[in-house]
C-alpha cells in the first residue's frame, strides 16, 4: 500500500507529539476523519453590539419572539439565535433593542446589479431573461470558500449602500425592464423582512421573485415566502452534516427540509452543489444526495454541479478537475435525475439541456447567450415531453 | 581526562551553524505554511529572536543550580537540539492540517500561535545554549573566559551556518536533509564534549545514536510529508524562491507554490482574460512581454500571432514545470528568460506593443516593485506608440470594501500617471488595462474582427463585464490618493489590512500587549543593555532597508540577497574581536559604535537618494558588513561595563537578541509600509540617537 500524506501523519503523530512541541493531545482515530481542524465553525451571537440606536433602515423582525428579562429569539433560521438586549445576531444584521427584535438590513443594499439568470444559475426560468439582483450585507453561514465574503460577513453599518426600500427596488426592476427581482449574493434569509416586503409588492406588479440562497431558514417564515416566490436556487453544500460543520458552519437537515417545502409548495427550484475537491467529490455521498432527491423530491428539480475555484479562506486547494464534476453528473444521471448540469466550466456540453424523453439538445447554452432553444410550451419540440421550469422566453 | 574548553569552542561553533541552518529552513517552512506576506516573514524572525532572548535569559536561572553535573547536560541538550530541529519541522508540516482545516488560510492569531509553538522549543533551547556554554567554560578551568570570545565562537558558526545554506544546502537538500546536514556537526561536537567528561560511554552512543535515527529518517521520509490529501504528488522541489510541488488530479495539474495553487491545466477564463483583454487592444501586436505567466497563457497569445514573445520568469523550477506538464505551450517567437522581471524591462532596450504582469498580490517587498510609480514609468517607456500595459489584481464581483478599494484606487493612481487610459475591467480578477489612447470595452467584438475564437470570454463577458458594472468599478476608484513607490510601499499596508479583514481581526491585541511587555522590559534594563538592544535593532532593521532597497534597484537576485544576509553576519565577528581589544575602554566604544551607527544609516540613506541605480551591488555589501562590524564591536563593551559575569552575559545576550527580534518586527510591518524608506531610517536613527544620548547620561556618572 502506498504511504501518502495522511497516513504518514498519523504513524508519526505518537512521536511527534511526544516531543511535547506543541502539547497537543493524541487518540487520533485509526481512520482520519475527511478533514481536520474545527469540528464546527458555527457563528457566535456578537454579544453587546448592537448599534446604540436604531437607524432609518431598521424594522421590528417578523419572525421573533421575546423570552423573558426582555430576552428575544429569532426565528428566521435554524440558528435561533437568543439576543439579549444590546446584542447582535450570528447572521449580523439582527439585534435586540430594549426586548424588541429588530433588523438593521432593510432599504439598504449593498450590491445592486442587473444580471442574466443563468448567473445565478437558474436555467430552466425565464432562459436569457435579466434579473434585478440585490443584496445586504449579513450571512447566517461562515463558509470558509464564500465568494462574496466581503458583504456576507460584514455589518450593515459597515458597508457602502444605496437606499432601495421594498417600493423602490420593485419601482427600479420595473424601470429596467427586468423580469425578475434576485434576492441574492450575501443570504438572503439574513434580510428576510426585506425581501419578504419587496417580494409582496412586486408580485402586485407581476415582477418575478427569485430566492439565491443556502436554504438555510425555518419553516414558518420559508411558509410565508413561498406565497411570494416565484423560483429559488438552493446551495446544497454537501450532503453531510459534518461537512456543513466544519466548512459552512450550518447543518444539513434544515436544508433539506427547505427543499421538500419548495417543492410541495410548487416554487421552481434548482440545486447548486460546489465540488469542493476532498470534501464534496466523494461518489458514495454524491450517490446518497441523489438518492435523497429522487425519493423526496423526484427527478425533475436541476441540479448543477459546479466548479470549485480558491477563494476566501479556502485558497489553499486546486480547482475541481472538470472530470471529478462530469463523474458526479454521471452519478446523478444514473442515479435517475433528469436535468444535471456542470458549472463553471466555460462552455461544456453539460450546460445545455436534454430532453429526459428523447434525449435531444434542446438549450444549447453559450455562456449567457442560448443560441438553439427547442422548447415550446414547455414541452420538447422534438418528443413533446413536459420539460420542468417556467419557460416563457 | 580532556580538557573541555576546546570542546566547548567547538560545540558553540557547532551550534551556531545547526541553529542558523534550522532557523532559515523553519523560515521557508512557516512561509510554505502560511501566508507568505512580509508580515508573517517578520512574525517568525520575531518569534525566533524572542524566544531565543527568553531561553539566554532562563540560562541564568540553569546556572543557579549547582548541582547539576553542567558539562553532561550541556552535551545532552546539544545533542537533542540537533533532534529537535527535525522534529520541529516535521511537526509544523505535519500538524498544521491536524489544528487546521486542510486546505485553508489562516488568520493572524491563529498564525502568530502556530510559530510561536512551534518555533519556541528549539530557539529557546539555542538562545539558553550559548550563556550556558560559557558557564560551563568557567566552571570547567576558565573563570575568566570572556564573554566576548563565545560570542564571536557563535558568530563565526552562524557566518558559516548562513553561507552553508545559501550556497549550498539550497541547491542539494531538501529541508529535512539540510537539518540533517547541519545537525551532524553538533552531534559530533556533542559527544566529544561528552568524552571529555569520562562517564557512560553507551549512554552518550545511545543518545547520539538516537537522535541521529531521527534526523536521517525525516531525511528520507520527505516526500511523504508532502504527498497532498487528495491527488497524486507528480513533482516536489524545493526551488531558490519557494516550495514547489505539481498535483495530479483525474486528468488536472496543478502547480503549488508554498501551498497556493498558482498554475493549473484547467484555468481557461483567466488565461483568456489575462491575456485577451489587453491585446483585444491591439491590431496585431508583434512583440509581447509576459512577465511571469500561468496555464495557458501562452496558448492564449498564439491566438494571436505575434512575432516575439518574452515570457519572463524568475523561478525555473516553475517554468521547467510548466512546459514539462503542459501548462504552458512552446509557441513561435517564443524566448524564455529567467530573471527578475523588473531588472529585465530595466535593461532591454526594445519596445513592445504589449507588456503583461501576470504576478501574485503585492503583499511582500518583491512583488510590491511591481506596481509602483517607478516601474509603472518604466512600462510606459518600454510600450511601443498605441501599446498596452496590463496587470490585475484579486476582483470581487458584486462589492468593493473599503480595504480593496483602497488598493484598487492607489493602483489607478499610481497607473494614471503613467498612462492616459487606465481602464479597470470587473470579475473574480480585476483587470487594469493601461494605454496612451481609449480602452475598447467591446472586447468580445474586437477579438471576433480578429478572429481569436475564446470560450470563456465569448460566453460570459456581455453578464458579467455589463457596461453598469464597468462604470461601478471606475467611478470607485477615481477618489484622490498618494500613489504607491518603490521607496513608499502604501500598497503593502493596504494588503496588510486587507489579510486582517479577511480573518476579521486585527492587530491591536498584539500590539498593545508587545508595546506593553517591551516597555516593562526596557524599564528593567541597564543603560548598557539598552544600547545593545538599540544596536540589535538598528542591525536587523538596517539589514531589512538593505534587503529592501537592493531588490528595488537590483530585481531579486537570490545570489546577491543571500550575500547581504551574510555579510550582515560576517562583520559581527571582525567587530567582536575589536571591540573584545577595547574592552578596557568600554564607554569610549559604547559611543562611538552608537555614532559610526548613525553616520552609516544616515550615509546610506544619502547615497541611495543621491545616486540610487547608479549605486553598485557592493555599496550594499559593504553597508551591510559595517553596520554588523559596529554592532558586534559594541558587544564586547557592553559586556565589560556590566561586570562580565555569568548573569551579566546572559542579560547581554538577551538584549542583544529581544532587540533584533523587535527591529526585525517592527521594521518590516511598521516603519517602511507606513513611514517609506527613509522614514524608516530616520526612525532608526532616532532610536540610536537615544541610545547616544543614555551612554551620554551613563559616563556622567549616572547608574550603567
Amino acid at each position: 500500500m502506498a504511504i501518502n500524506r495522511r497516513r504518514f501523519m498519523y504513524c508519526s503523530s505518537l512521536a511527534l507529539c511526544g516531543s511535547a512541541c506543541f502539547g497537543l493531545p493524541l487518540g487520533f482515530a485509526a481512520e482520519p476523519p475527511a478533514g481536520s481542524g474545527p469540528a464546527n465553525i458555527r457563528g457566535k451571537v456578537f454579544r453587546g453590539e448592537a448599534p446604540a440606536r436604531l437607524w432609518k433602515w431598521s424594522r421590528e423582525g417578523q419572525f421573533y419572539r421575546r423570552l423573558e428579562g426582555g430576552l428575544v429569539q429569532c426565528l428566521v433560521c435554524p440558528n435561533r439565535c437568543t439576543l439579549q438586549p444590546g446584542d447582535r445576531s450570528i447572521c449580523r444584521t439582527k439585534v435586540n433593542m430594549a426586548g424588541k427584535l429588530y433588523t438593521l438590513a432593510y432599504g439598504n443594499p449593498c450590491a445592486v446589479h442587473n444580471d442574466p439568470v443563468e448567473k445565478k444559475p437558474l436555467y430552466h426560468f425565464r432562459p436569457q431573461s435579466k434579473v434585478f439582483s440585490l443584496a445586504t450585507a449579513g450571512c447566517n453561514f461562515r463558509c470558509l470558500n464564500c465568494q462574496n465574503w466581503e458583504i456576507s460577513q460584514a455589518r450593515p453599518e459597515d458597508l457602502r449602500f444605496v437606499e432601495l426600500f421594498p417600493a423602490d427596488a420593485v419601482d427600479k426592476a420595473a424601470e429596467i425592464g427586468s423580469a425578475a427581482i434576485a434576492y441574492t449574493y450575501s443570504e438572503a434569509i439574513t434580510y428576510f423582512e426585506y425581501m419578504f416586503d419587496t417580494a409582496r409588492l412586486a408580485r402586485e406588479q407581476g415582477i418575478y421573485n427569485l430566492l439565491i440562497s443556502n436554504g438555510y431558514i425555518n419553516a414558518e417564515p420559508l411558509e410565508a415566502l413561498c406565497e411570494v416566490l416565484d423560483g429559488a436556487n438552493i446551495n446544497l453544500k454537501a450532503f453531510s452534516n459534518g461537512i456543513y460543520r466544519r466548512l459552512n458552519g450550518g447543518t444539513l437537515q434544515p436544508v433539506l427540509e427547505t427543499l421538500k417545502t419548495l417543492h410541495r409548495r410548487g416554487v421552481h427550484f434548482e440545486i447548486t452543489t460546489l465540488v469542493v475537491p476532498g470534501y464534496v467529490d466523494d461518489d458514495a455521498m454524491t450517490r446518497a444526495m441523489c438518492a435523497w432527491i429522487l425519493d423526496n423530491i423526484g427527478p425533475d428539480h436541476p441540479l448543477h454541479f459546479t466548479r470549485f475555484v480558491p477563494r476566501y479562506k479556502l485558497n489553499r486547494l486546486p480547482p475541481t478537475p472538470v472530470s471529478t464534476l462530469e463523474r458526479c453528473r454521471a452519478i446523478a444521471m444514473e442515479a435517475g435525475l433528469r436535468y444535471v448540469y456542470v458549472g463553471n466550466v466555460p462552455l461544456h456540453a453539460a450546460n445545455h439541456t436534454y430532453c429526459h424523453q428523447c434525449g435531444r439538445k434542446i438549450v444549447e447554452r453559450l455562456g449567457y447567450h442560448i443560441p438553439v432553444f427547442h422548447i415550446k410550451s414547455g414541452r420538447c419540440e422534438f418528443c413533446q415531453a413536459a420539460i420542468p421550469g417556467r419557460w416563457h422566453v | 581526562m580532556k580538557s573541555p574548553s576546546r570542546a566547548v569552542a567547538r560545540l558553540v561553533v557547532a551550534t551556531g551553524v545547526a541553529s542558523v541552518v534550522a532557523q532559515l529552513t523553519v523560515i521557508r517552512e512557516y512561509l510554505a505554511a502560511f501566508q507568505g506576506n512580509e508580515f508573517v516573514i517578520a512574525l517568525i524572525l520575531f518569534s525566533w529572536l524572542a524566544w531565543g532572548g527568553v531561553g539566554t535569559w532562563s540560562a541564568g536561572l540553569l546556572i543557579r543550580v549547582e548541582r547539576l553535573p553542567h558539562r553532561a547536560v550541556l552535551a545532552h541538550l546539544s545533542t537533542a537540539l540537533a533532534g529537535l530541529a527535525v522534529i520541529q519541522l516535521a511537526g509544523i508540516r505535519l500538524l498544521r492540517d491536524l489544528v487546521f482545516t486542510p486546505g485553508t488560510s489562516v488568520g493572524f492569531y491563529p498564525t502568530l500561535a502556530y510559530i510561536a509553538l512551534g518555533i519556541g522549543p528549539y530557539a529557546f533551547l539555542v538562545g539558553l545554549l550559548l550563556p550556558y556554554s560559557l558557564h560551563v567554560l568557567r566552571r570547567s578551568g576558565h573563570p575568566a573566559y570572556p564573554g566576548a570570545k563565545i560570542y564571536i565562537l557563535d558568530n563565526l558558526g552562524d557566518v558559516a551556518g548562513g553561507a552553508l545554506f545559501a550556497f549550498v544546502l539550497i541547491y542539494w537538500a531538501t529541508p529535512l536533509q539540510a537539518l540533517a546536514v547541519a545537525g551532524l556537526p553538533l552531534v559530533g561536537a556533542a559527544m566529544s564534549l561528552n568524552a571529555t567528561g569520562g562517564g557512560n560511554p553507551l549512554g552518550r552512543w545511545m543518545s547520539a545514536g538516537a537522535v541521529l535515527v531521527v534526523m536521517f529518517l525525516g531525511g528520507a521520509f520527505e516526500r511523504h510529508t508532502l504527498t497532498p490529501t487528495s491527488g497524486r504528488l507528480l513533482h516536489y522541489e524545493e526551488s531558490r524562491f519557494g516550495r514547489i510541488l505539481a498535483v495530479q488530479q483525474a486528468e488536472q495539474i496543478t502547480l503549488l507554490k508554498d501551498g497556493l495553487p498558482v498554475a493549473g491545466t484547467q484555468n481557461v477564463a483567466l488565461a483568456e482574460e489575462a491575456i485577451h483583454y489587453p491585446l483585444s487592444q491591439l491590431a496585431r501586436p508583434e512583440a509581447v512581454l509576459l512577465i511571469s505567466g500561468e496555464g495557458g497563457m501562452l496558448h492564449e497569445l498564439a491566438k494571436h500571432r505575434p512575432q516575439r514573445v518574452d515570457y519572463v520568469e524568475l523561478d525555473p523550477v516553475m517554468t521547467a514545470l510548466q512546459f514539462r506538464y503542459g501548462l504552458l505551450a512552446t509557441i513561435p517567437g517564443l524566448n524564455v528568460r529567467h530573471r527578475d522581471g523588473r531588472a529585465f524591462l530595466k535593461e532591454h532596450t526594445g519596445r513592445y506593443d504589449a507588456i503583461i504582469v501576470s504576478l501574485p498580490e503585492p503583499d511582500t517587498f518583491q512583488v510590491n516593485r511591481f506596481f509602483t510609480d517607478e516601474f509603472f514609468r518604466l512600462a510606459s517607456r518600454r510600450l511601443a506608440p498605441g501599446g498596452v500595459f496590463s496587470f490585475s489584481m484579486e476582483g470581487f464581483e458584486n462589492y468593493l470594501a473599503a480595504p480593496q478599494q483602497r488598493k484598487l484606487t492607489t493602483l489607478y493612481h499610481t497607473a494614471i500617471r503613467h498612462f492616459d487610459r487606465v481602464q479597470l475591467l470587473p470579475g473574480l480578477r480585476i483587470f487594469f488595462i493601461c494605454r496612451q489612447q481609449d480602452v475598447d470595452l467591446d472586447i468580445p467584438a474586437a477579438l471576433a474582427r480578429r478572429g481569436v475564437e475564446t470560450l470563456y470570454i465569448r460566453g460570459y463577458f456581455d453578464g458579467n463585464l455589463t457596461a453598469e458594472r464597468i462604470s461601478q468599478l471606475n467611478v470607485l476608484v477615481k477618489a484622490p490618493t498618494a500613489p504607491n513607490t518603490d521607496f513608499q510601499p502604501r500598497l503593502m499596508r493596504i494588503m496588510f489590512d486587507q489579510w486582517f479583514a479577511r480573518f476579521d481581526t486585527s492587530p491591536l491585541i498584539f500590539y498593545v500587549v508587545l508595546g506593553a511587555g517591551l516597555a516593562v522590559y526596557l524599564l528593567r534594563m541597564t543603560r548598557a543593555e539598552f544600547v545593545l538592544f538599540s544596536t540589535g535593532f538598528m542591525t536587523m532593521g538596517s539589514e531589512i532597508l538593505v534587503i529592501f532597497a537592493f531588490q528595488v534597484l537590483f530585481g531579486y537576485i537570490y545570489f546577491q540577497i543571500g550575500l547581504i544576509v551574510t555579510v550582515f553576519l560576517a562583520g559581527l565577528l571582525p567587530g567582536a574581536w575589536l571591540g573584545s581589544r577595547l574592552a578596557s575602554r568600554a564607554r569610549m566604544v559604547l559611543a562611538r559604535g552608537d555614532i559610526l551607527l548613525v553616520l552609516l544609516v544616515a550615509g546610506f540613506i544619502l547615497a541611495l537618494a543621491a545616486y540610487g541605480e547608479r549605486l553598485p551591488a557592493a555599496f550594499f555589501l559593504v553597508f551591510g558588513f559595517l553596520t554588523s562590524l559596529v554592532c558586534g564591536f559594541q558587544f564586547p563593551a557592553a559586556l565589560a561595563i556590566e561586570g562580565g559575569d555569568g548573569r551579566a552575559a546572559t542579560r547581554a545576550f538577551s538584549a542583544d537578541l529581544m532587540g533584533a527580534s523587535t527591529g526585525t518586527l517592527i521594521t518590516s510591518v511598521g516603519l517602511i509600509p507606513y513611514a517609506g524608506l527613509y522614514g524608516a531610517a530616520a526612525g532608526l536613527i532616532a532610536l540610536k540617537l537615544i541610545s547616544l544620548f543614555v551612554v551620554h547620561r551613563s559616563s556622567d556618572g549616572h547608574q550603567p
